[in-house]
């Protein structure tokens, strides 16, 4: 069932977390490897986002592990996960609105001067952002602040980079764009985790996929797999 | 009329040193530090204390600055702590509550230990003609010191690495998180600038005139106007309002009486409540 054969990058065991005492997910068993991009996919209210929430230490998890490449962040704040390599790009994209793009990209290498082979990565990615260097984050268009989100995180030169509902907000060409831009980085060797509700454009990129239900992995397996199972067919689909 | 304007040039620049120390601590969490004028008292009354010792003025101006930078360390390594650990309407109530105590604690136990005590920094000279007016040697002094600092300060805040991520924070705490920034550790590091902007506001203000050991409300509620004129927290706004302030309070003290200027102030910031809410530079 693995495709890529790399060692776990990132592994996370029986983590449960949720919000006043109520555990939104539960019991939940994730790994990626270096190098694979990976979808979470479920529906909304199915525990996504607390998944990223709690791995990325903006959310204390209530059991389990998350380890990334053999060290154990568990209940280590967020800016220190940040710091150890996981870049979690939310769907809120929570960027700086009153500062310029630049400055914005400039802070994804805090504490660190960013160093310009990124930020030319960044361009070459997303040229767009290059020719909006001056205007404030606030103003920007949907489609341009999401690309600034992700560029943000890239800054930081992370290990993973974990994304929530990329296409929020976005039209659906743009969408495709922004999956086109994701299937890019994939190529040139970044790890991704990516939950997303519009599945056929998650599995378009990710080698391989968890399904989330009611805070539960329900299924997993490769991406092609997945798109043949007749239950995520029926439900995530659109195939009756 | 021009040497009234100087004066509240002179005045304002003051203002808004005290200004830019509230508004970055309530900009980062929402705290708005009803202690902060106590705390430039206690700053005002150690450096007199220092002075009397017979210690340089300079020597006795850096340790007030530092003493105001401490306690200020100190309220927030203790009093803030369950403040920010709160969210919403919670923090800002329980916030004012704590720094209202300390400023009752900070400024009894001052006003009983040293019931008469102040701060003068007589600097001799002869006055300096400026625009024609002759301006006290003191009051060019302070506006120095409040210029060099206020540059200092926005060169700090638009140019550091560091600068840059307390912005961040006042921005969007949780992108500030996700790209590393320990806000906690920002809030610490601001409380205690914002305490020695405190403590180099006593110095400063005391150069034109004796520093009481009773201004602590007067000062506090100074700051929040040229918080809530100038912008959360935004450095410029808080310069910017403080000058304009400090001119309004001078002309309308001069022109119609100075039993009127702390109510034209009130209303110079419910004004702004009401038609520009986020201040002259807030967002």
């Amino acid at each position: 069932m693995r495709i890529s054969g790399g060692p776990a990058l990132l592994e996370v065991v029986g983590l449960a977390a949720g919000y006043l005492g109520e555990r939104v997910i539960d019991g939940i068993d994730i790994e990626v490897r270096t190098g694979e991009a990976v979808a979470i996919i479920g529906s909304n209210g199915a525990g996504k986002t607390t998944l990223f929430r709690a791995i990325a230490g903006l959310l204390p998890s209530m059991e389990g592990r998350v380890v990334l490449d053999g060290k154990d962040l568990t209940g280590r704040p967020a800016h220190r996960i940040s710091r150890a390599g996981i870049a979690y790009v939310p769907a809120e994209r929570h960027l700086f609105p009153a500062m310029t793009l630049k400055s914005n990209l400039v802070l994804g290498a805090y504490p660190n001067r960013p160093d310009r082979e990124t930020l030319e990565l960044v361009y070459d990615l997303f040229p767009r952002l290059q020719e909006r260097q001056r205007q404030q984050a606030g103003t920007l268009s949907g489609g341009e602040q999401q690309m600034l989100a992700v560029s943000r995180a890239l800054m930081a030169r992370p290990r993973l980079l974990m994304l929530d509902e990329p296409t929020t907000g976005l039209a659906p060409k743009i969408a495709q764009v922004a999956f086109e831009a994701l299937g890019g980085l994939k190529e040139a060797g970044m790890t991704l985790l990516i939950a997303e509700q519009q599945v056929p454009l998650a599995l378009s990129v990710a080698d391989r996929g968890y399904v989330l239900e009611n805070g539960r992995i329900r299924l997993e397996g490769a991406s092609d797999e997945l798109e043949q199972n007749p239950e995520v067919r029926r439900a995530y689909l659109g195939v009756a | 009329m021009r040497a009234v304007i100087l004066d509240g040039i002179v005045l304002g620049l003051a203002f808004g040193l005290l200004g830019v120390g509230m508004t970055l601590v309530y900009g980062l969490g929402g705290v708005v530090n009803l202690a902060y004028g106590q705390i430039v008292v206690l700053a005002a009354i150690v450096a007199s204390l220092v002075m009397n010792e017979g210690v340089s003025t300079a020597l006795a101006a850096v340790v007030g600055v530092l003493a105001a930078a401490g306690v200020a360390v100190l309220l927030d390594l203790t009093l803030m702590r369950p403040v920010y650990r709160e969210q919403g309407e919670e923090r800002i109530l329980l916030g004012l509550l704590l720094t209202l105590g300390a400023a009752f604690v900070i400024g009894g136990l001052l006003t009983w230990r040293y019931p008469t005590g102040a701060l003068y920094v007589n600097i001799s000279g002869e006055p300096i003609s400026i625009l024609g007016v002759p301006m006290a040697i003191g009051s060019i002094w302070a506006s120095v010191i409040a210029l060099v600092v206020g540059a200092a300060l926005l060169l700090f805040f638009g140019a550091t690495t560091f600068g840059r991520g307390v912005r961040s924070v006042i921005q969007d705490e949780i992108g500030a998180r996700l790209v590393g920034i320990n806000p906690s550790f920002v809030r610490t590091v601001i409380f205690a600038l914002s305490g020695a902007l405190a403590g180099i506001v006593a110095i400063t203000s005391s150069m034109s005139g004796p520093l009481t050991v009773n201004a602590g409300f007067e000062l506090t509620t100074f700051a929040l106007i040229v918080t809530v004129v100038g912008g959360l927290g935004s450095v410029a706004g808080a310069f910017l309002a403080g000058v304009l302030l400090g001119v309004v309070n001078t002309v309308s003290a001069h022109y119609i009486g100075q039993y009127i200027t702390s109510v034209i102030l009130l209303g110079a910031a419910a004004l702004t409540i009401l038609i520009r809410p986020r201040g002259l530079l807030g967002r």
